[in-house]
């Protein structure tokens, strides 16, 4: 069998799904085993014409961003959005659906007025090409990536989960952070991290993004059954955007 | 049975002598909460919890397991299984009557080797409540206090504890306190029936508003309430009281690969039927929208299991309660509400009340096929109730552990999970979208499948899949598939070639019964793949030809180019006395047949409603006109046989993915009479 040959791009974002690539260490090794890794800014120097798998990272945010992703679209077979920017501009989406309103002043603080953020409309990777797979996190979780890449390898499509952090937090059973007097996204945020969070006594701001149908309505309520405001909600993320 | 008096202080070098001889998984504090978990200090030991956040079922049905070990492509083996004994310290009377119930659900049908290895390897010690926590309903729900199901029971009586073994497990535990022990005096027994009692009364913090029995006759009355509108509103559908209760046991598979790219690990995990894609299947139909899951769990508690096993599925543990962040998981509440609305639900039913006829439908899928039988399940729901030593309250039967008996090495030698292997003989396209393969199975072993049921096809690394078998039941070695490429596992399946190995298990699940229909007229109603279940049975009426009266196919598609087994239809059609009819959605390109959906076809099939049986399947959608048109037509429900299609897991009547309402289609299913599932809501929605 010949190896699949994966191009890794990045656009605008921070760099950590990377470098969640090369925190794969020993497996590293594994995969360079079962893969030619053909173009990758961060790890390596080669470059090709023609892949078989694309990993994205990042938002897309200026016009040459859109025409060079529609090249590597164009040149990818399988083409994977790595973390939260790419897949849906990260905590962005899931506050959309909370109408809250002005979260990026929010999520980003003081540097929501510098220019890599600021600089146009943020797309994610799906609005403008079609993303066959997407990693979610933020940053995505190297164990994940790996699982992904070797179901990718196997010619399967690998699914991104749709039940909420709830379910792997009550599975790790985690006491929740409402009885702990806190607030947590967990319930409409789309598991998979193996609620990272919350198992370190932390609560779910929501990196992955929503689940495919979360009750909004059900989640305010739960907000007020625990005496909590949708602003609590607010200055808590931006507590977490000013660290 | 024996029952000895010892000190606190006893339990704590008994405790340490337990350690030192085997595993001990015991309840400890963590994060202010209470946990099983594996002890390793005597010190650590708490009898005096509330209650776990994870129920006792997680060390026989852990959050996640190895089911099968594989190196792909060929070999699929066994896991390693942990064969320490282990002893299971702390749990409170009404975890003990969930076990019980979990044993008689992994003893059942096909058992479950992996439950019930880990279930004979436990020696359960109980103990009673001493402090109740802030959701128990125990009380209400006859779990308090349980007479069976544990080895050794340990109850607090002022600073002294009673220990009572139950078994010859327990009787092994119980000398490890060594010679100079006290039997209990009946003064001793005493106190502990006041105690008894003090639980009974006290594990109420909800009151429930009828007996326990009396739940499965409210649910019959109630699948229509608003009710199941009005809180789903408020479901987040998060699962979270599915995963901490002691009764839910439904899980999802799922392969791992490692990077040799060879071999893995298929797991299985805990899931719940609360999650919104529980029930979807590929392609995206959902069974069950959030209003339709949240009152599965209910039902699946207080009328399912009930009508299938005898006892209501909630032991009052209050876990669900505590966990919902919404407030919506308490069966008291739900209960409580319905009642209201519902009084009737404790009266004495009428002969044939109608409101029954949920119940009924299970009752008679479920074996008791009479009416009377089925009317009686469903006003004496099948609750069996013992009194413990006062005959004050009624309590659950509890289900023996059918554990004891069940040898460990007979449990591993046959385990359904995993797969027998088969090769690919042939492969060919039928249509741009639907592949056949001829398949035969390791040692040219024959399948001894029967018309209408299916395997797992399993691909080690990418899933499984249910696939109906498409030749008839008398074709030698080898069996035919039909798989349209959906996802993961049918689109891995076309990349293979003859010779290729594949992982099958199986036949399951009912078949067509042909062998009770000859002498009557075949009518087939298939609708696009619907035609690959049924191609079994007109092969068989095929050979069997003198058997049966007329065979008449009717078969609707989307277009032509849709059209499937084109040849074989040709050569059907010259065989005497059978008529195929078809039918497309959309004209596009050359056809000689009608136009329009299948039912245009039933007015000329010239059916005669008492010589007729009829066979349908097809997508979910085609079911209800061709049903309604069949009865129009004058025949009757029970000569007429569908073959259902739901997600499925496990196969084997475990994983709780396949179900209708309380029907296993897995089991009960593929192929059901129309008579069995009419008035099941979910079966032909
Ligand atoms: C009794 C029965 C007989 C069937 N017979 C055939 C047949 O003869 N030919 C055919 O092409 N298809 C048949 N199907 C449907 C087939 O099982 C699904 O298309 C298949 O499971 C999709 O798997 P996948 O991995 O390709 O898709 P994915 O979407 O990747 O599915 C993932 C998993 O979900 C479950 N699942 C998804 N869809 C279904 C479904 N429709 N039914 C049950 N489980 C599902 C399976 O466990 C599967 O492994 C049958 C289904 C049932 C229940
Ligand atoms: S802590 Fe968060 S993720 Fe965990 S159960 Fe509670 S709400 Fe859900
Ligand atoms: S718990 Fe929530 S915030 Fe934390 S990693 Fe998971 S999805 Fe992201
Ligand atoms: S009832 Fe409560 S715990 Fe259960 S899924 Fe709904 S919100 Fe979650
Ligand atoms: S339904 Fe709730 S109260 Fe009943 S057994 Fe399950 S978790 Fe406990
Ligand atoms: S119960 Fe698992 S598929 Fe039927």
């Amino acid at each position: 069998m010949k190896k699949p040959r994966v191009a890794i791009f990045d656009f605008a974002g921070c760099e950590g799904c990377q470098l969640q690539i090369v925190n794969l260490e020993e497996e590293l090794l594994s995969l360079l085993e079962v893969v030619d890794v053909v173009e990758w800014r961060e790890g390596s120097s080669e470059k090709s014409p023609e892949f078989d798998i694309a990993l994205v990272e990042g938002a897309i945010t200026r016009p040459q961003d859109v025409r060079r992703l529609e090249q590597i679209r164009a040149r990818a077979k399988v083409l994977v959005a790595l973390g939260a920017c790419a897949s849906h501009g990260g905590v962005n989406k899931l506050r959309q659906r909370l109408d809250l309103g002005a979260a990026k002043r929010i999520v980003y603080g003081a540097s929501a007025r510098e220019a890599f953020l600021g600089s146009g409309p943020v797309q994610s990777v799906d609005e403008v090409v079609s993303v066959d797979a997407r990693i979610e996190g933020c940053p995505i979780d190297s164990q994940e990536l790996s699982s992904v890449l070797r179901s990718l390898v196997l010619g399967g499509e690998p699914k991104t989960p749709n039940f909420p952090v709830c379910v792997e937090c009550k599975r790790a059973g985690n006491v929740c952070r409402y009885e702990r007097g806190e607030i947590c996204l967990g319930p409409v945020t789309r598991g998979g991290c193996g609620a990272r969070c919350p198992s370190y006594g932390m609560w779910c701001y929501g990196c992955r993004g929503s689940v495919d149908e979360p009750n909004i309505h059900a989640a305010r309520a739960v907000l007020e059954r625990y005496g909590k405001t949708v602003q609590e909600l607010e200055e808590r993320l931006a507590l977490f955007g000013s660290r | 049975m024996r029952v000895i008096k010892v000190e606190e202080t006893q339990i704590a070098s008994w405790t340490r002598t337990l350690l030192a001889q085997q595993r001990v998984v015991a309840v400890q504090e963590r994060d202010e909460r209470f946990v099983f978990d594996d002890l390793h200090q005597a010190e650590d030991l708490r009898l005096d919890h509330d209650v776990t956040l994870q129920p006792p079922l997680r060390h026989f049905l852990p959050e996640r397991e190895e089911l099968v070990s594989f190196d792909r492509p060929d070999r699929y083996a066994p896991v390693e299984p942990d064969d320490r004994p282990f002893v299971l310290l702390g749990v409170h009377p009404y975890d003990v009557a969930a076990i019980c119930q979990m044993d008689a659900v992994f003893a059942a049908g096909v058992p479950d080797p992996h439950y019930n290895r880990r279930r004979a390897l436990a020696t359960v010690v109980a103990c009673d409540v001493e402090t109740p926590s802030g959701n128990v309903f125990a009380g209400a729900m006859g779990t308090a206090v349980v007479e069976d199901g544990y080895d050794v029971l340990l109850t607090r009586i002022g600073r002294q504890y009673l220990v009572e073994s139950r078994t010859a497990k327990g009787d092994g535990l119980l000398a490890l306190f060594g010679d100079d022990v006290e039997d209990a005096l009946p003064s001793d027994l005493r106190r502990r029936e006041a105690v008894w009692r003090r639980n009974r009364q006290g594990l109420r913090q909800h009151a429930l508003a009828c007996p326990p029995q009396a739940l499965p006759r409210l649910l019959a009355l109630s699948y229509n309430d608003e009710l199941w509108q009005e809180r789903s509103e408020y479901c987040l559908s998060c699962g979270a009281c599915n995963l901490v209760c002691p009764t839910c046991y439904c899980f999802d598979v799922q392969d791992v690969v490692g990077w040799d790219l060879k071999s893995g690990r298929r797991l299985r995990l805990c899931d719940s039927c609360m999650l919104e894609d529980f029930a979807k299947v590929a392609g995206g139909h959902q069974f069950r929208l959030r209003r339709d899951r949240y009152r599965h769990r209910f039902y699946r508690k207080g009328l399912y299991t009930p009508e299938r096993f005898g006892f209501v599925a909630c032991v009052g543990c209050g876990r669900c309660i505590d966990s919902c962040i919404a407030g919506v998981a308490s069966p008291v509440d739900v209960y409580n509400t319905l009642l209201e609305r519902h009084p009737e639900a404790l009266e004495e039913p009428r002969e044939g009340a109608g409101a029954r006829s949920l119940g009924q439908a299970l009752a008679s899928l479920l074996g008791r096929e009479s009416a009377e039988e089925a009317a009686s399940a469903a006003r004496e729901p099948v609750l069996t109730l013992r009194p413990r030593c006062e005959a004050e309250e009624p309590r659950l039967a509890l289900a023996k552990a059918a554990t004891d008996a069940l040898e460990v090495e007979q449990l591993v030698a046959k385990d359904p999970y995993v797969p027998g292997q088969a090769k690919i003989l042939a492969k060919r396209a039928l249509t741009n979208h639907e592949t056949l393969y001829r398949l035969c199975l390791d040692a040219e072993r024959k399948l001894g499948h029967k018309s209408g049921q299916f395997v797992q096809i399993s691909l080690m690394g990418i899933g499984e899949a249910p696939i109906s078998v498409s030749s008839g039941p008398d074709d030698g070695p080898s069996f035919e598939i039909v798989v349209r490429r959906v996802g993961n596992v049918t689109e891995a399946l076309e990349r293979l070639h003859p010779g290729d190995t594949v992982g099958v298990r199986g036949p399951y699940g009912t078949a067509f019964p042909l062998a009770d229909l000859r002498g009557k007229d075949i009518l087939v109603v298939a609708g696009g793949i619907g035609i690959v279940p049924v191609r079994s049975a007109i092969q068989e009426v095929l050979w069997h030809r003198g058997d049966y009266g007329r065979l008449t196919i009717a078969y609707g598609m989307r277009a032509p180019q849709d059209r499937l087994f084109g040849e074989e239809i040709e050569a059907w059609q010259k065989e005497p006395g059978v008529t195929v009819l078809e039918t497309v959605d959309h004209l596009e390109g050359l056809w000689h047949g009608q136009v329009g959906p299948v039912t245009t076809l039933l007015p000329s099939c010239g059916i005669d409603p008492p010589t007729t049986a009829a066979l349908v399947c097809g997508p979910p959608v085609m079911y209800r006109y061709v049903l309604a048109d069949l009865i129009a037509a004058g025949m009757e429900a029970g000569d007429i046989y569908v073959s259902l299609e739901r997600k499925m897991k496990c196969g084997i009547g475990k994983c709780g993915h396949c179900q209708i309402n309380g029907v296993y289609v897995c089991q009960e299913g593929p192929v059901f009479t129309y008579a069995q599932v009419k008035n099941l809501p979910e079966a032909l929605q």
